[in-house]
C-alpha cells in the first residue's frame, strides 16, 4: 500500500510514517505545493494525507488537480484549521475523510484503513479476520458465521482496533475517537473501559479467541 | 445621576450668584446717586425761588406799614417760605439744610423730610432773614422703591437666564448628545467604525476627532489582538499534533516497563487539556470574528434529545438522574454548531460539576433553555463567564466552557442568567 504524506511539518509526517511502516503501508514525502503536484501527476497511492496549508499554495488546489486528472487516490484532510467551511469544501471537491490536528495515530490509521478499504473493495466491503468476519457496509459481524450483535460505539472500537492491528492504543485516544471532540472536556476516561469490556466478552462468547491484550491498563492491543 | 448637575446649571447658578451680588449692590449706589441729584436740584429750585423772591419784592413800591403788612400776608399764605426781619446788620453767606420734622399743613403724625435754604435778602435797604423749604422724599421711602425695582429687574432676570439656559441646551448641546448616543450604541466587537454627526462647533468638532482616532485605534488593537489569538492558536495546533504522535509512537515500545507505561499514558491527559484550551480559543476567536455564518432554523427539541442520548453514559457512570420538560417542536434560528457547542457547554458543566448520584434537570421552552444540577454552594457569579477564572475547586476545566456559551449568547443577544435555587445551580439562556 502507498501512501504520500502532504505535510510541511517533518517531524508529524515521520512520526506519521513510522506508526503506519510495520503494517503494509509504505510512504512517501511531500513537503511544499509543488513537490505535491510533481508526486500526484507522477505515481499513483491508495491514500493521500494532505495538509492545507502548505508553503507555496493551497492545499485545497491539489485536491482540484487530482479530480481533474481523474485519480482515484483516497485522500484524507489533515488540518490545523478544523474549520467547517474547509471540511465541507474539502468533502465536496472529493477528499474521503477530514481530521483535525492535533490527532492520535491510532485514529489517523483506522481512517486510511477505512479509505482504503472503501476504495478497494466498494459494495462487497467486508472483513474477513480469522474467525471473524465484519461487513463494514452493513456494520454487522459474524463469529463462525454466527451473527454477534454489537452496539454502535462497540463497533466503532472493533474497527478502531482492526485498523492498528498489533499496537497499543492509549484509553486516550479510545475515548476521543468513541466521544468525538468533546472526550477532552472529560477528564474521566473510565467509560471507555465498560465499552471495551461489554464488546470482549460479547466475541469471546460468540467463540471467537481472545486477540484484545491490556497493556498495563494504559492501553490495548489487538494482537493478530 | 440624582446628585449631578448638567454642566450648563453651574454657570447658571453662578450668573444667578453674581446678578444678584451686583443688584443688590446697586440698592444703596441708586440710592445715594437719586439723593444727591435730588438734593442738588432741590438746593437750585430754593436758590432760584430766593432771587426770584428777592426781585420781586424789590420791585414793589410799598411804605412802611404795607411792607409789614405784605410780609404777615406772606408767611401766611406761603407756607414753604418764611420771612423775618434779620437780628443781624450785616448779611450772612447763605445755609443749606435738611430737617425732618411735621408737615405745617397735614394733620398726621408722619414726620417729613425738608431741604432748605437758609438766606437773607436785602429788600428796600432792609435785610432780611429768608428761609425756603421744599419737601424732600424720605430716604426709606426712595431705598424701598429701589429696591423693589431691582427685585423685579432680578426676577426678570432670573427666567430669562432659565429660559436661555434651556434653549441653549438643547439646540447648542445637541451634536454632543448626538454624539453620545452613537457612543453608547458602540459595539467594538462589531468591527464596524463609527459615524459621528458633524458640528459646527468647534469644541464639540475636536472631541468627534479625538474620538474618531481613538475608536480606529482601539478597532486595530482589538484586531490585532483577535487575530493574534487566532493565529497563536493556529501554530499551537501542529507542534501538538507533533507531540501526540510521538506519544502514541513511544506507546508502542515493546521494551517499555508498567512505570514507564502509565507515565506516559498519563501525558495524554494535560496534551488533552492543552489541545482543549487551545480549541476552545480558537472557537472564541472565530465567534468573535464573526466567522460562523449567519442562521439557520434549529430544531432545538432535537437538538437536546441527541446530546443527550450522546451523554448518556457519562450520566450514568455518575448515576445522575435527569428529569426532563422539553417543548415539542421547539425552533430558534443561529448557526447549528454553535448552538450545539453551547448546549454541549452547559451540559457537561452540569455532568462535570455534579456529584455522584445528583440529579440533572433539563427544561427548554420556545423562550428559554435551563439547566441545572444538584450543588452544594453557590458559585461567584461575576466570574463565572470569565475566561480563564474557574468559580469551583473541585475539578479542572478549561475554563473557557462558560466563557464560550456566553460568547455565542452575545452573538445573538440571548441572555445567560445564574442562579443557585434550593442547593441547584441553574444556568439559563433566555432566546
Amino acid at each position: 500500500m502507498k501512501i504520500l504524506i502532504i505535510e510541511d511539518e517533518k517531524e508529524l509526517a515521520h512520526n506519521i510514517s513510522a506508526y503506519l511502516s510495520d503494517e503494509n503501508y509504505l510512504c512517501e514525502f511531500a513537503e511544499t505545493f509543488q513537490q505535491a503536484l510533481e508526486k500526484i501527476e507522477v505515481y499513483n497511492y491508495d491514500c493521500i494525507l494532505l495538509d492545507l496549508m502548505l508553503p507555496g499554495g493551497d492545499g485545497l488546489k491539489i485536491l482540484e488537480e487530482l479530480k481533474k486528472q481523474d485519480k482515484q487516490d483516497g485522500v484524507i484532510i489533515i488540518s490545523a484549521k478544523d474549520s467547517l467551511k474547509d471540511k465541507i469544501a474539502g468533502l465536496q471537491i472529493g477528499a474521503d475523510d477530514y481530521l483535525a490536528k492535533p490527532f492520535h495515530l491510532s485514529e489517523l490509521a483506522a481512517r486510511i484503513y477505512s479509505v482504503i478499504r472503501r476504495k478497494q473493495f466498494g459494495n462487497s466491503n467486508i472483513i474477513k479476520l480469522h474467525e471473524l468476519q465484519i461487513d463494514l457496509l452493513a456494520k454487522t459481524i459474524l463469529v463462525h458465521n454466527e451473527p454477534v450483535i454489537l452496539t454502535k460505539k462497540e463497533f466503532d472500537l472493533l474497527l478502531l482496533f482492526i485498523g492498528n492491528k498489533n499496537r497499543v492504543i492509549s484509553k486516550s485516544a479510545l475515548a476521543e475517537h468513541l466521544s468525538g471532540d468533546i472526550a477532552d472536556m472529560l477528564d474521566n476516561h473510565d467509560f471507555v473501559y465498560a465499552h471495551i469490556k461489554n464488546m470482549k466478552k460479547k466475541l469471546v462468547d460468540a467463540g471467537y479467541q481472545n486477540y484484545l491484550k491490556t497493556i498495563y491498563g494504559t492501553g490495548y492491543k489487538w494482537e493478530a | 445621576m440624582g446628585s449631578m448637575n448638567k454642566l450648563l446649571n453651574r454657570p447658571l447658578k453662578a450668573f444667578t450668584l453674581y446678578a444678584l451680588l451686583v443688584l443688590a449692590c446697586s440698592i444703596p449706589v441708586y440710592y445715594f446717586i437719586v439723593d444727591y441729584i435730588w438734593r442738588n436740584e432741590l438746593d437750585e429750585y430754593n436758590e432760584i425761588v430766593r432771587n426770584r423772591i428777592e426781585s420781586g419784592l424789590n420791585k414793589l413800591s410799598l411804605d412802611k406799614e404795607e411792607w409789614a403788612q405784605t410780609i404777615a400776608l406772606w408767611n401766611k399764605t406761603q407756607p414753604g417760605t418764611k420771612i423775618e426781619k434779620s437780628l443781624f446788620q450785616e448779611s450772612r453767606s447763605d445755609s443749606i439744610y435738611t430737617i425732618i420734622r411735621q408737615k405745617q399743613s397735614a394733620n398726621d403724625e408722619d414726620l417729613e423730610r425738608f431741604r432748605g435754604l437758609s438766606s437773607y435778602i436785602k429788600v428796600q435797604g432792609e435785610l432780611y432773614h429768608l428761609t425756603i423749604e421744599i419737601n424732600v422724599e424720605e430716604a426709606h421711602e426712595t431705598v424701598f422703591a429701589i429696591a423693589a425695582v431691582t427685585v423685579l429687574f432680578f426676577i426678570i432676570l432670573l427666567a430669562g437666564f432659565v429660559i436661555l439656559n434651556r434653549r441653549i441646551a438643547t439646540q447648542i448641546w445637541k451634536p454632543f448628545h448626538s454624539t453620545l448616543d452613537r457612543l453608547k450604541s458602540f459595539d467594538l466587537n462589531s468591527q464596524n467604525n463609527i459615524n459621528l454627526e458633524k458640528s459646527d462647533i468647534q469644541e464639540f468638532e475636536q472631541l468627534n476627532q479625538a474620538l474618531y482616532q481613538l475608536i480606529a485605534k482601539n478597532i486595530s488593537v482589538f484586531r490585532q489582538q483577535k487575530e493574534f489569538t487566532e493565529n497563536a492558536s493556529h501554530e499551537l495546533q501542529t507542534p501538538l499534533a507533533v507531540l501526540k504522535s510521538k506519544i502514541d509512537l513511544l506507546m508502542q515500545n515493546e521494551s517499555l516497563t508498567e512505570s514507564q507505561s502509565e507515565l506516559i499514558a498519563s501525558l495524554n491527559i494535560p496534551l488533552s487539556r492543552v489541545s482543549r484550551i487551545n480549541k476552545n480559543l480558537l472557537l472564541l476567536a472565530k465567534i468573535e470574528n464573526q466567522q460562523f455564518s449567519e442562521g439557520e432554523l434549529v430544531n432545538m427539541s432535537e437538538l437536546v434529545n441527541q446530546n443527550l442520548d450522546f451523554l448518556e453514559e457519562h450520566l450514568r457512570a455518575r448515576n445522575n438522574t435527569v428529569e426532563m420538560e422539553i417543548c415539542e417542536h421547539c425552533y430558534i434560528t443561529a448557526n447549528r454548531s454553535l448552538v450545539e457547542i453551547m448546549l454541549v457547554n452547559l451540559l457537561l458543566n452540569a455532568i462535570r460539576h455534579n456529584y455522584e448520584n445528583g440529579a440533572i434537570r433539563i427544561e427548554l421552552t420556545d423562550k428559554s433553555l435551563t439547566i441545572s444540577n444538584t450543588g452544594t454552594e453557590p458559585l461567584i457569579s461575576e466570574t463565572l463567564f470569565k475566561r480563564f477564572i474557574t468559580s469551583s475547586t473541585s475539578t479542572p476545566s478549561s475554563g473557557l466552557g462558560l466563557a464560550i456559551v456566553q460568547e455565542i449568547a452575545h452573538r445573538y443577544d440571548w441572555k445567560v442568567d445564574y442562579h443557585f435555587i434550593n442547593n441547584f445551580h441553574q444556568f439559563s439562556v433566555l432566546f
